[in-house]
């Protein structure tokens, strides 16, 4: 979690596939052969991070989408990014 | 798609006769005589199935190295040169070609020809079309004034016995354990399958009015493989109007009822996924093709799960519970085409 910096941006993996169905996603991980589904509010999370220049704008998007207090944002937001860093559906680098 | 008891051969460059069969959609022609009306001759096959002799395997796989599958069902090992062989102990052997396009069988023991079709028709068959770019699901399917349904689970979750529940009250089978769905302009067409059903005895006599013709699909389960009449089986493909994807047994109480829950796109998917018939093929092509298909399949079809207890006496219960879910959904869909 102390790897994610908000400054950087989300890209997704070049071996990932996901597709939007009724509101939800499906993701497909072509290396490791695994499907992964997301909700309602994490496909919006996952659409406003991969559309935005950097994490920060992304959780600003957000914060003025939903009704949530800063801090439980940012909580959400990194627990997000670090399930998908930590099965390499998402790589992160420096804006710039 | 003729589908009359006129004889239809013709000879391979072998000088063997061949049969022709349309079966799921797909063209077969085969040196094997299989119990099904036959197909008028055609100019090509989409699969031909192929005898040969213990000799012709045995170098086939002279190098392979023999996996079990993931239900340790039967043996299989992909070769080298892209062909796949399936071997069931004192049953059968295939092999499959590297594009699909051919089938060898051998015998092992002696297997009838009813016992045959099942392992032809079902696995073997599958890794063809997988081969071929289809993605055939692990399903049974019935046919309602019209609209396909189709039960999908895993093995022992009642999906035959369900169906027959359905065809002792006039319906028409479409398909028993694999269905392949057509993409068309009016939405996706489940194919005609074997005109056979594989059911245990017990639901065989409740509901099919005994066992006569049936042959016993293997040593290993009492369940048989019943030929079926005309009167049973749908005459070609129909539109599917729901997946119903039943609950394992073990997760119901016997004290409760019928329980239907709709799956969101994103659920049913998963279950497709569950539920393709052929999960030995994998690699990044494959399921990349599969990923697309299905996701389409699940924002066109409507998924339910459903859940009943698996208590023979319950079965009329869990059809009239289909049959108003489906009144309801068709109604619903005629009622928004006449508004488009």
């Amino acid at each position: 979690m102390d790897r994610i910096s908000f400054s950087d941006r989300a890209r997704t993996a070049p071996e990932v596939m996901i597709q939007e169905v009724g509101g939800e996603s499906v993701l497909l991980d072509l290396k490791t052969e695994r499907y992964l589904g997301l909700n309602e509010v994490g496909t919006r999370m996952w659409q406003v991070l991969l559309d935005s220049d950097s994490i920060q704008t992304a959780y600003e998007t957000l914060l003025a989408e939903y009704d949530v207090a800063p801090q439980q944002l940012e909580e959400d937001l990194r627990d997000l990014l670090g399930r998908l860093l930590e099965n390499a559906l998402i790589t992160t680098e420096p804006v710039g | 798609m003729i589908d009359n008891t006129s004889s239809q051969f013709s000879s391979n460059s072998r000088g063997k006769e061949f049969h022709w069969y349309n079966i799921y959609g797909i063209r077969l022609s085969s040196e094997i005589q299989l119990p099904f009306p036959y197909s008028e001759s055609m100019q090509s096959a989409d699969v031909s199935l192929l005898t040969e002799s213990p000799d012709f395997f045995r170098d086939a796989t002279r190098s392979a190295v023999i996996n079990s599958s993931p239900t340790r069902w039967y043996k299989y090992a992909p070769l080298d040169n892209g062909q796949t062989y399936l071997r069931w102990d004192d049953l059968f052997e295939f092999l499959v070609d590297a594009d699909g396009r051919r089938i060898w069988c051998g015998w092992l023991g002696a297997a009838s020809l009813e016992s045959l079709q099942v392992y032809l028709l079902g696995h073997a068959l599958s890794f063809a079309l997988v081969k071929q770019g289809y993605e055939p699901l692990h399903a049974t399917s019935v046919v309602i004034d019209g609209n396909a349904i189709a039960f999908m689970g895993s093995s022992g979750f009642g999906k035959s016995s369900l169906a027959a529940a359905f065809l002792a009250d006039g319906h028409r089978l479409l398909t028993d354990d694999m269905l392949l769905l057509r993409r068309t302009d009016v939405g996706y067409v489940g194919q005609l399958g074997p005109r056979r059903i594989k059911l245990f005895p017990k639901i065989a006599r409740r509901f099919l009015a005994g066992t006569a013709s049936s042959a016993p699909m293997n040593n290993e389960t009492e369940k048989l493989v019943m030929p079926l009449s005309e009167d049973h089986r749908h005459s070609n493909g129909a539109p599917l109007r729901v997946l119903y994807i039943l609950t394992p047994p073990r997760e119901v109480s016997r004290k409760q009822g019928v329980r239907l829950t709709s799956l969101t796109a994103r659920e049913t998917f998963i279950a497709l996924v569950r539920g393709a018939f052929n999960h030995v093929i994998t690699g990044p092509e494959r399921l990349a093709r599969q990923y697309i298909e299905y996701l389409d399949v699940a924002s066109k079809v409507p998924a339910r799960r459903i859940a009943y207890p698996r208590v023979l006496s319950m079965l009329p219960d869990v059809k009239e519970a289909i049959l108003s879910d489906l009144a309801e959904l068709t109604g619903r869909h005629d009622r928004t085409s006449a508004a488009n």
